[in-house]
């Protein structure tokens, strides 16, 4: 992954969604050991202290946890817990966007449902 | 602990204050970067924090004593930049043998490794090279010197951009194995912006801010829309920057202070809001008029 540093979401947030992916490809298994805060810096050539901070924010959210003197480590509930938040969060936003774009250029619900209908089909029918 | 402590540092020369009332502290153990316009005063205050030069007036600390005069100081920091005063009757090589023999920790070795990777002629002069290579060789002399307060006065001066590149990346993982404070100077703060963990802007000697990274790209928003639904929404707001775009539409940065529904609302009118880079953040922060250079034009 190349960070996008236009973005503006901070590096450290891109950090804990990376790792998020992660764990959730089954790369890193529950229980298993998480990179440090110093292999992330030397991966994406950042600051070790923006790293930590990715970390200490999956650490607060119980996606990982702290083993004194041995690193951070996958949670068993880590899966679940980043699946709903990206549910929360990123879907809910992506479909406020949706909703008030469809808004701006006169779409009708009716339409953007149906819209909706066919691209999740679409997906479908490429599986 | 601080590396740096300076409280209403002051330097003039003449009448002009090169640096103003300057108060900062830098812990130890971070990179840091200086960022500021030509003139701001980066390198006077670069200067005196490695006791190259005395303050007018105010209080300098580094390593918690005064630098200048200073042999714990001047045994502990190494201050890169261009005007390297190195011997000319020493070629690359045995420059690097008489830094070895001086800096305690210096990684002769690595000075080499880094010698040849960059294609730098061992045998030749530090007054022969061109004005990118000379940089590349003092970049790799201050990284190999380990010391505990490391200074580079821009120091990619010349540097082509993948040089640049692999200086960002040299820099970090000596950091990562050996963690010491580090300061850099630079115009170019996207670049090397990644790597960081705080910026102090400086500008015409006075301190703007002194921020950890990750706040500086929220510190700031720009606003692209229709002129009168821009002036209603934010009439109270600071603003950083303005810019006409066509005859109705306005460009503006502000502070971003704005709440999670005065964001959703400039959202709903129609207002572009995008993030601004730190490199942006910092011209127009650092900007004579809020127009900048359009200013000029518009008078004539």
């Amino acid at each position: 992954m190349i960070l996008d540093s236009d973005s503006i979401k901070p590096i450290y947030v891109q950090i804990a969604e990376w790792l998020e992916t992660e764990i959730l490809h089954d790369h890193i298994k529950v229980d298993e050991k998480m990179y440090s805060q110093y292999q992330l810096a030397d991966m994406f050539t950042i600051n070790p202290a923006t790293a930590a901070k990715g970390i200490t924010m999956l650490i607060n959210e119980e996606i990982l946890y702290k083993k004194r003197g041995l690193g951070t480590f996958v949670s068993s509930y880590a899966k679940g817990i980043i699946l709903s938040k990206r549910k929360n969060e990123t879907l809910n936003k992506l479909v406020e966007e949706l909703v008030s774009e469809a808004r701006h250029l006169e779409v009708s619900e009716k339409e953007l449902i149906q819209l909706i209908i066919e691209a999740n089909s679409n997906v479908k029918g490429d599986k | 602990m601080n590396v740096i402590e300076t409280r209403q540092l002051t330097k003039t020369y003449g009448r002009k204050h090169a640096l103003n009332q300057f108060s900062i502290s830098v812990e130890e153990k971070k990179i840091t970067a200086l960022i500021g316009r030509n003139g701001a005063g980066k390198t006077t205050l670069l200067k005196l924090i490695s006791g190259f030069d005395r303050q007018t007036s105010g209080e300098l600390k580094v390593f918690s004593e005064k630098p200048y005069n200073n042999l714990k100081v001047s045994a502990n920091m190494i201050f890169i930049d261009d005007n390297m005063n190195l011997p000319s009757s020493l070629n690359l090589s045995q420059l690097l043998i008489v830094a070895n023999n001086f800096y305690d920790k210096f990684d002769l070795p690595l000075a080499e490794r880094l010698i040849d990777y960059f294609s730098l002629p061992r045998t030749a002069t530090h007054q022969s090279l061109s004005k990118g290579m000379k940089s590349t060789f003092n970049m790799i002399f201050g990284l190999c010197s380990r010391c505990a307060l490391t200074i580079f006065d821009e120091p990619t001066t010349g540097m082509d951009s993948a040089v640049r590149k692999d200086f960002y990346r040299a820099l970090l993982k000596d950091y990562i194995e050996h963690p010491r404070s580090i300061v850099l100077s630079s115009h170019l703060l996207n670049e090397l912006i990644d790597i960081l963990e705080e910026v102090i802007l400086i500008n015409k000697g006075n301190l703007i801010f002194h921020l950890p990274v990750e706040e500086l790209k929220s510190y700031a928003i720009g606003l692209e829309g229709e002129n009168e639904l821009l002036e209603e929404l934010i009439h109270s707001k600071e603003i950083i920057y303005k810019q006409h775009i066509g005859v109705k539409n306005t460009y503006l940065v502000i502070k971003n202070d704005l709440t999670k529904q005065e964001l959703v609302k400039l959202g709903d009118s129609g207002i572009k809001v995008t993030a601004i880079s730190p490199d942006d953040l910092c011209v127009h922060l650092t900007a004579e008029t809020k127009g900048g250079i359009d200013d000029v034009f518009n008078q004539g």
